[in-house]
Order: C-alpha cells, then sequence, then structure tokens
C-alpha cells in the first residue's frame, strides 16, 4: 500500500492522491462506519465519549479539573519496569491529562554530564530527535522527520564575544573549535565533524580569560556552545554596510482610510533616536500610489522637497544621492517629513496602486549600499510591473488552491534585492484579498519578515492598532544584522537536504540573508548518508556571519552536540515533539504548495500514525489493547491535530485565502517556541489567581496557574479564563467582574474591552502580573481582548478549543480512534 | 573622480576605515581593485615612498603615508593628481584630529568606519564644481604633485612576489644541496665499506 508521507519523495504535483479513501480525515462520509457513531459533542456540552465513562474515576466533576495534577503515573500500564520517564508507555484513549503544568521542556540528550554541561541551548539550536539514530534504515523504521531547529540570531542575555587575529578553523571543513572537539595533545585537536587532525596556532596557546598559557581546553571558544566571533577583514568583501533604512509607504485612498499613516509616522518620530545605529546610519522614504513620490532631504535644504516619478514603466531616481541621507545630519529634515507625511495626503482621491515600481525604485536606492526595506501596503497592487488580480473566489476556499505566486515578479525581484545585501519587510494592513501569496515572495527569498494585520482601522478596530503601535516598536527598536549569511554543518554522514525559513540559498549550503532579525527562526532536514557505526556522538553548528548595525562585523556560532543510538527504544526515547511538530509543519506548508492542501493533511495525519504504529509494532515487547503512545510522544497525536485544525491547513470555506497563506509563513519562519504557542494555545482559568506556586521576578509575584487542555469542558460560567494564542484572549465571570475588570455586573461589561483598569485590589494585581509577564517572554505585543459569554468573538476564542469537535473537523478523542483503527489494520 | 576611499595601519596593513562604493559604474569591477588596495596595504612598510601614484590601466591608485597610516583613493586616471592629493591632505588633516592616537592600538578591522560619514562629504565637495576653484587655490601649496613617484600596481604587487619566488628558489637550494652533501656522505661510506670487506674476508 502506498500512502502519503512526508518523509517520501515529494509526490509531483497532478499525481493521483494516495491512499485509500479512509485516510483522508475531513472527508466525512469516507469514514468507517463505526466512527459517526460518536456523539457528537457540540457547543458548550461536556463531551463525554461513551468508552471513556468506563473509567469515571478519571473524570471527577467540573469545578475539580483544574486541581487535578498529572503526576499521571496512577494511570500507568505497569507493564514495563525500569524504563526512563519518556518511554514510560501512555494509552492515550484512557489517560485524559496529558498537558504537564508548566511548558514543556527540550527533552535533554543522554550525553556524559561534561558535554551536555556545555551543550548549545535548546531554544535556540534544537533537532528533532535528540538521539540520532546510527544508520537512515532505522531512522525508517522510527517514521519520524529527522531536523534541525534554529534561532540563530534570539537576543541572549548572556554572550562570550571574542575577538583575536587568527579565528581558529578546521583546515578540510571550516568548522569552527567548539566544546566538542578533541585535543590529542597540547598542540593538536581534532575536527569533530570531519575528523581532521589540525595544528593548534600558538595564538590560542594563551588564555586571554584566565591570562594563562599552555591550556587551549580553557579558551572561551572550547568553553562555550554559543559564542561570537569579531571577524578579521579576511571576512569581508567589502567594507562592512552603513544601517540603512527605507520605508515604503502605500498613500492611495485606502491606505489613508485606515489611517495607519499616522501610527507608522508617530511611531519613527518616537523610536528615531533608537533605530539600531551609529553615526553613519541612513534613512530614506518612499510613497507610492498611482506614481512613485521620492522625498530629497538632503542637508541645507530647509523643508524636504517631494519629487513625483509618474513614468512607472521604467523607473528611475530622480536625484540618486539626497533621498537616503545620513540619519544624524538631516534628523530635523525627516523629523519634519514625518509630521506633514499624514497630512498630505488626507484628501488623497487616487485609488490605485503602482507597488510594483515601489518596490523598483527601492531596489535600485539601495543597490549600492543593501540594507531594509520596509513596505506598507493596503491593497491588491493594480499597476506596472507586479500587477494582480484577485483570485479568491470565497465560495472555493474550501479547496485551497492559489497558494503559489500569481507571478515570478516578485520572487525574481527578491533575489535581485538578495543579490545586492536589501532585504523587504512586508506589513500588509488591509481588509481585502491582497494575495499574500504572491507578495510574501518578496520577503520570503530576500530574508525579510512579513507582517499581516487583516481588517485593519484606526477606528473600527482599536486591538489591531494598539498591536500594531507595539510591534512597530519592537520592529523598529529590535537587534538587526546586515549582509549575513548562515551556513549549518554537520558531521560526516549526516546530510542537509531541505531548507525552512525566508532566505535564499546561495551554493547547496549557504543561506545568503540580507538582514538577519532576532524573531527570525529556521529548520533543515536532514538524513544519514553514512551509517555512524563507532560514532558516540554527533555534533551540529551553525556560524551566522553578519554586520552589525555599529558596522562591526561579526560570527556568532552556535554548535549543538547529540548521542547515537542503534536500537529504536533509543530513538523514541529522545524524540523531541515539540521539534518534530514544528518541522512537520513546515514540511507540510512545502506540501500544501507543491501538491495540495488535502496531501498535506494526510502526511501530517499518517506521521502520528506511522510513528505511533512503529513504536507499537516495533518498540514494544507487549503488546496491549488501547493507542499506546511513548510518554515522549503522548502530545504528538494533540499536536497534529492542533495542525490539522490551524488556520493554515484546516478546511472548510471559512478561512480566508491570506489568512492561511500568512498562517503558513508564520509557521515557516517562527522560532519554534512562538510558532507552538500559534499551534497548541494555552488555556488558564485566571478567576482564582493565587500566590501559590507563584514566580518571584524582580520583587515582583507572577501567579503559576496550570495550563488547562483546550476543550469547553474545561470552561464553566463562573470561571474566568485566559487563553493565550500568540494574541491573549480572555472569557469571563463574576466576583471577577468588581475585583479586576472594575465594572458592578456582567451587563455593564462592554463588547469590546481591550485593556485591564488598573486597580488596587490584589485581584487585579495578580492578573496584571501574570499577563504582564506573559508578554515579556515574547517578542512581539500580544493584545488583549475581553470576550464576553455572548460576544460575537467568542468564535474566535472557540476556533482555538482544538480538543472540541467542529462542523469541519474532529474531536480529539474522535482523531484518537482513528488512529487507533490506522494502526490495529 | 573618486571611486573609493580606503584607510589602514601601515605596520600591519589592518583597514580602519573606508567609504562604500557609490554609482556603481557598469563594466567597473572595483572589488578587484578593493582586493589590490588591500595587497598593497599589506605590501607597505616603513621604507615605502610617502606619496606615490600607481596606475592600473584608466584607473589609478593615489596614496599617501602620515603618521603610520595610509590613505588610499581610487580615481580616474584623467582626474587630475592635485586634487586627489589635496582631497588625501583633507582627509588626513581630519583623521588624525579625530583618531590619531587611537590608531596603534585597535585590533578590529574597520574600527573607525564612521569615519565613512566625513569621507563622503568630502567627496562630494570634490565633485561638485562650484567648490572645485575655491581649492585650486589650496592646492598650488601642495608640494609639486609632479615630483610624486608614478608606478604600475601590477609591478608593486608582484615585485613583493618575485623576491619571495627567489627566496623560495634559494630556499630550494639550500635543500637540494643539503640533500646532495648527505648522499654523498652515504656513497663515500658504502664505498669504503666495499673497499674494506674484501680485505675483512682475507
Amino acid at each position: 500500500m502506498s500512502r502519503c508521507s512526508l518523509f517520501s519523495l515529494p509526490v509531483p504535483a497532478g499525481a493521483p492522491q494516495s491512499g485509500p479513501p479512509g485516510r483522508h480525515l475531513g472527508h466525512y462520509p469516507s469514514l468507517p462506519p463505526g466512527y459517526n457513531n460518536t456523539p457528537a459533542s457540540q457547543g458548550a456540552a461536556p463531551p463525554m465519549h461513551p468508552p471513556m465513562q468506563t473509567a469515571p474515576s478519571q473524570y471527577p466533576p467540573q469545578p475539580q479539573l483544574y486541581q487535578q495534577v498529572t503526576g499521571a503515573s496512577r494511570f500507568s500500564l505497569p507493564l514495563q519496569g525500569n524504563t526512563p520517564e519518556a518511554l514510560r508507555v501512555v494509552n492515550l484513549l484512557q489517560e485524559r491529562n496529558l498537558l504537564p503544568a508548566g511548558p514543556i521542556p527540550a527533552p535533554t540528550p543522554p550525553l556524559p554530564q561534561d558535554l551536555q554541561k556545555v551543550n548549545c541551548n535548546p531554544e535556540v539550536f534544537r533537532c528533532t530527535l535528540s538521539s540520532i539514530p546510527q544508520t537512515q534504515s532505522l531512522l525508517n523504521k522510527a517514521k519520524l522527520p529527522l531536523g534541525l531547529l534554529l534561532h540563530p540570531f534570539k537576543d541572549l542575555s548572556q554572550l562570550p564575544v571574542v575577538t583575536s587575529s587568527t579565528i581558529v578553523r578546521c583546515r578540510s571543513c571550516r568548522t569552527y573549535i567548539n566544546p566538542f572537539v578533541s585535543f590529542l595533545d597540547q598542540r593538536r585537536w581534532k575536527c569533530n565533524l570531519c575528523f581532521r587532525v589540525n595544528d593548534v596556532p600558538e595564538e590560542f596557546m594563551y588564555n586571554p580569560i584566565s591570562r594563562s598559557y599552555g591550556e587551549p581546553q580553557k579558551r572561551p571558544e572550547v568553553q562555550n556552545a554559543t559564542i561570537e566571533f569579531i571577524a578579521p577583514s579576511e571576512y569581508m568583501l567589502r567594507p562592512p554596510q552603513p544601517a540603512v533604512y527605507l520605508f515604503v509607504l502605500d498613500v492611495s485612498h485606502n491606505a489613508v482610510e485606515t489611517g495607519y499613516l499616522n501610527v507608522v509616522c508617530q511611531s519613527l518620530l518616537d523610536n528615531i533616536s533608537a533605530l539600531p545605529g551609529d553615526t553613519r546610519t541612513k534613512v530614506g522614504f518612499i510613497t507610492f500610489d498611482s506614481t512613485i513620490h521620492f522625498y530629497n532631504l538632503q542637508e541645507g535644504l530647509s523643508q524636504p522637497q517631494m519629487l513625483i516619478v509618474s513614468d512607472i514603466e521604467e523607473i528611475f531616481l530622480p536625484t540618486p544621492d539626497s533621498l537616503l541621507v545620513n540619519l544624524n545630519e538631516c534628523k530635523e529634515l525627516v523629523q519634519d517629513l514625518l509630521k506633514s507625511l499624514p497630512h498630505i495626503f488626507e484628501k488623497t482621491m487616487e485609488t490605485q496602486s503602482a507597488l510594483g515600481p515601489a518596490l523598483q525604485a527601492a531596489f535600485k536606492l539601495l543597490s549600492p549600499t543593501g540594507g531594509r526595506v520596509s513596505v506598507f501596503q493596503t491593497q491588491l497592487p493594480s499597476m506596472g510591473v507586479g500587477a494582480l488580480k484577485s483570485r479568491e473566489d470565497p465560495n472555493q476556499r474550501a479547496s485551497a488552491k492559489h497558494l503559489a505566486p500569481a507571478t515570478d515578479f516578485y520572487k525574481k525581484l527578491a533575489l535581485d534585492c538578495s543579490g545586492q545585501q536589501v532585504a523587504v519587510d512586508l506589513f500588509l494592513l488591509s481588509a481585502q484579498y491582497c494575495d499574500l501569496a504572491s507578495l510574501g515572495c518578496i520577503s520570503r527569498y530576500s530574508a525579510g519578515s512579513v507582517y499581516y494585520y487583516p481588517s485593519y482601522h484606526h477606528q473600527h478596530n482599536p486591538a489591531q492598532v494598539e498591536r500594531f503601535e507595539k510591534d512597530l516598536k519592537r520592529y523598529l527598536t529590535r537587534k538587526i544584522g546586515f549582509e549575513a549569511v548562515m551556513r549549518i554543518r554537520c558531521t560526516k554522514g549526516l546530510s542537509i537536504h531541505t531548507f525552512h525559513g525566508n532566505f535564499f540559498v546561495r551554493s547547496t549550503d549557504l543561506l545568503s540573508l540580507p538582514n538577519v532579525n532576532p524573531d527570525a527562526g529556521f529548520a533543515v532536514q536532514m538524513s544519514i548518508e553514512e551509517n555512524l557505526v563507532d560514532m558516540q556522538v554527533v555534533s551540529f553548528q551553525a556560524a551566522l556571519l553578519y554586520t552589525s548595525s555599529k558596522g562591526e562585523r561579526r560570527i556568532r556560532v552556535h554548535t549543538l552536540c547529540l548521542p547515537v543510538v542503534n536500537s529504536l527504544t533509543d530513538v523514541f526515547a529522545g524524540a523531541d515533539v515539540q521539534a518534530v511538530t514544528g518541522l512537520l509543519a513546515s514540511m507540510a506548508v512545502d506540501r500544501s504548495v507543491s501538491a495540495s492542501l488535502g496531501d498535506a493533511r494526510d502526511a501530517m495525519t499518517n506521521a502520528a500514525i506511522d510513528s505511533l504504529a512503529s513504536y507499537r509494532h516495533a518498540a514494544l515487547t507487549i503488546q496491549q489493547p488501547g493507542l499506546l503512545a511513548p510518554a515522549c510522544l503522548r502530545l504528538f497525536p494533540l499536536y497534529v491535530l492542533a495542525l490539522l485544525k490551524q488556520k493554515a491547513f484546516r478546511t472548510g470555506t471559512s478561512t480566508r485565502l491570506d489568512d492561511r497563506v500568512f498562517s503558513m509563513c508564520q509557521l515557516k519562519f517562527q522560532p519554534l517556541v512562538y510558532a507552538m504557542l500559534m499551534i497548541h494555545p494555552t488555556l488558564y482559568r485566571v478567576d482564582d489567581l493565587s500566590d501559590q506556586g507563584a514566580l518571584n521576578i524582580s520583587e515582583r509575584t507572577i501567579p503559576q496557574p496550570r495550563e488547562l487542555q483546550l476543550s469547553v469542558e474545561k470552561l464553566c460560567r463562573e470561571g474566568a479564563f485566559l487563553m493565550d494564542a500568540g494574541s491573549v484572549r480572555r472569557s469571563c465571570n463574576p466576583s471577577f467582574l468588581t475585583q479586576v475588570l472594575g465594572v458592578p455586573d456582567y451587563a455593564a461589561l462592554p463588547q469590546n474591552m481591550y485593556q485591564l483598569p488598573e486597580l488596587e485590589t490584589a485581584e487585579s494585581q495578580r492578573t496584571r502580573a501574570f499577563i504582564g509577564w506573559l508578554r515579556e517572554q515574547r517578542p512581539f505585543y500580544p493584545s488583549l481582548h475581553i470576550i464576553r459569554d455572548d460576544s460575537p468573538q467568542k468564535g474566535d476564542f472557540m476556533q482555538n478549543m482544538i480538543e472540541d469537535r467542529t462542523e469541519s473537523a474532529l474531536s480529539y478523542y474522535e482523531f484518537l480512534l482513528h488512529m487507533q483503527q490506522q494502526i490495529s489494520k | 573622480m573618486v571611486l573609493f576611499t580606503m584607510i589602514a595601519r601601515v605596520a600591519d596593513g589592518l583597514p580602519l576605515a573606508a567609504s562604500m562604493q557609490e554609482n556603481e559604474q557598469p563594466g567597473r569591477d572595483l572589488q578587484k581593485y578593493q582586493n589590490q588596495a588591500k595587497q598593497l596595504f599589506r605590501k607597505l612598510n616603513e621604507q615605502s615612498p610617502d606619496r606615490c601614484t600607481l596606475e592600473a590601466g584608466d584607473v589609478s591608485f593615489h596614496y599617501l603615508i602620515e603618521h603610520g597610516v595610509c590613505y588610499l583613493t581610487l580615481c580616474e586616471a584623467v582626474y587630475p593628481k592635485k586634487m586627489a592629493f589635496g582631497f588625501l591632505e583633507d582627509l588626513q588633516t581630519e583623521f588624525y584630529d579625530n583618531y590619531g592616537r587611537k590608531v596603534p592600538t585597535v585590533t578590529r578591522p574597520y574600527s573607525f568606519i564612521e569615519f565613512d560619514t566625513y569621507i563622503q562629504k568630502m567627496k562630494k565637495s570634490y565633485i561638485d564644481s562650484r567648490t572645485r576653484r575655491n581649492f585650486g587655490s589650496i592646492n598650488t601649496e601642495l608640494q609639486d604633485v609632479q615630483r610624486i613617484m608614478v608606478a604600475n600596481i601590477e609591478e608593486v604587487l608582484q615585485r613583493g612576489e618575485a623576491l619571495s619566488a627567489l627566496d623560495t628558489k634559494a630556499s630550494n637550494l639550500t635543500s637540494l644541496s643539503k640533500k646532495y652533501r648527505s648522499d654523498a656522505k652515504y656513497l663515500n661510506t658504502r664505498s669504503t665499506y666495499a673497499k674494506v670487506q674484501p680485505h675483512l674476508c682475507f
């Protein structure tokens, strides 16, 4: 039986979909008969499935639900005596409370302690399998994807920086010296990636930290898995470029209507001194509607000069050297422009949008230096090159067509940009269809980012405005690296074959990143080309070479070391369920575009089925009934189901095409931590916050409520709940109303409430402390929606209840039954 | 017209500041010239002439050395030498005032990259024809630029290579002669044994 799987070679488009009809989830008529008999649990009715009622002790009455602890050992099957926790057998059909009380940590690889102590932080660098299988056939047996997930430019609180005239690297594979190399003697070290023996240079014998001689093992390079080097001049093709920021703003009638221009200009005015850079920093502005407007900001002018180019067929720069100006010297002119910009176009009647020519102009302007272009767009581009037509037909949404770009203009331009070290970030603020699938290419291949604010309007959508303001602040002031490249190396025998994220792959394994930002994540897939026999451990190294905003060329190196194992049980024991889910999501996005959404959905479902089937048949010695999973993978079916219900992959006609495409973009370029929040939001009950078990961070008490399952059964009328889904949402209750929300009764609660009043009550302080703490943990500002039980926004809240059944998708329990059926086939 | 400008420490050729090339001209590979400039910095030493023009086809390098810092610019060959050296003198004064004392201690390449802003400003004022007239008077005060040494960049860069080639050849000869010596010794002993052996048999 040939079956659709993500690990096999991509199915060519148009090839018949493989797999029996029963495999296709979401096609209800084709479900096995027994399946449809499960009573539908819709709305707020607590889902009680017949098979589960046989074990009532696991389902205590509602009010005690959230006090229940997951310790869960009393549910585990006492079959395999001395197995590690990761391999504890869990019968998913019986064990309901799978979520741990707090965040799920990455598995710790079974390495000797001295190696693990210096290993790379899993938030920066982690592998889907924290124990690497010895052979490809073993990997194939496990049916789990092998890949790395990286967050290479993450903001770090502590980072050792080394300046030395020679950076010690392997002479044959160019690996940077790292904690996992071995020293044969004082003068020679053996590379851990290609095993070549290298000489230790004289300079390396001296340790600048301890100021001692003759201890190369004590150097910071050999003590830290994450380190940054100040690069010598051999690492520069040209003098380091200055920080250059160009803003390209849509000023058509539609754009002015949304009122976004005020926010952008104000935000820039507020943060202009906080833009990363030095005295060389340059800025420039372009606005566009049916024509392109440039702004001469040259020193000495009394006010900014607007230059209009109406020939959009062949775009040219009116005065090439005064459009991009030194921010320090022309700050006043820039501020003048920012103050007047929103007013210039107040009364515009121009509805057309020549985005393509505006981008060409931006490319021309930046190509001598490189830098960052920030494009703000509010509608479908309608004029000049790159004009697009609406492809979305609301009746055809279910088929999820048009995930691929309509034109290659944006990709080609992005590649030109990449060649000149220019990255394009796209801010899309629109209520209408904008064809993000096509527009997004401009950022994807130039290593930019995409931000999307659907239905942005300054009056009608205040929550969106707040989020936009906060996001802009973060965007403008966060760290940035220019003219960057990243290379990922791994031990001989392993090979990297597919990359995920926003970049352009230059020369097989070199990622070209005109800009790199601290909120960008990457993933790679790997295969095992040669058997890793005789190897105890393998290593992976990611090196990111970039120019800082201060004109310093730097290299950030991360090295990860993992053990090699030769038994299937050990491979399963090391599975990192979040990393697996993250990589699977990226692979499924590719599959949706190259084949079809249905194909991608099947592939994800099969990934869960296959891995658990393989675990059952090959790793378990004693067969027992039920749907069995090792403890480390117990959340895998839940995460896969969550992915199937994600905007990116869900079926049905409710998902707009742009929303779907944006969700796909996010899954591909967000670092794993943030992607996981999106995939599986966390739900807390917040009307009974207490200081018990609270965290204490710099004299603030942060309550730590436990995470609840995403099911309506966890909600109740008298509770108030907080859902952390990237944007924080909450639903509501009574004593809570007066103490925290500051309203006398439920009826007085307004429909649209986006902030918590600052009350002097203990409850209010606790709640605000907790929400504040959640917000601090992520770079972008999640907006807070206070949702009443009868509010129209309740739908958004309920959509995230992924364990419940919806019109077009299975409940968690139904999904488990489906899996079990497939496995026991 | 000035194409690019670089400033480096003479002692070790460490680049200190540079001006990014602008208005990239079609058909001219500035990268090649930048590499030549970097090689040149490595060749320079105490004995190098402190003012020199190096021709490279339709462009010329001009450099001057002052206080252990080399100021180099690449210009079109037709660009007046007088102007080029006037430009370099200006840079030198400004650079020395601002960073002169820090030069010997820095280790990071392009430590003074922020000087780029000043270089660009100067470059612009030298391009501007109106201000050009004003510079005319200053330039006459400069030493007679005609006396500045002119050489070819390829020759200068290869001079070192020829020397190092000679060096390697010489060392090759030494090792060969050593080998000859030891071979000869070995043969000598062997022939001695051969002579002595028959005697021992008796």
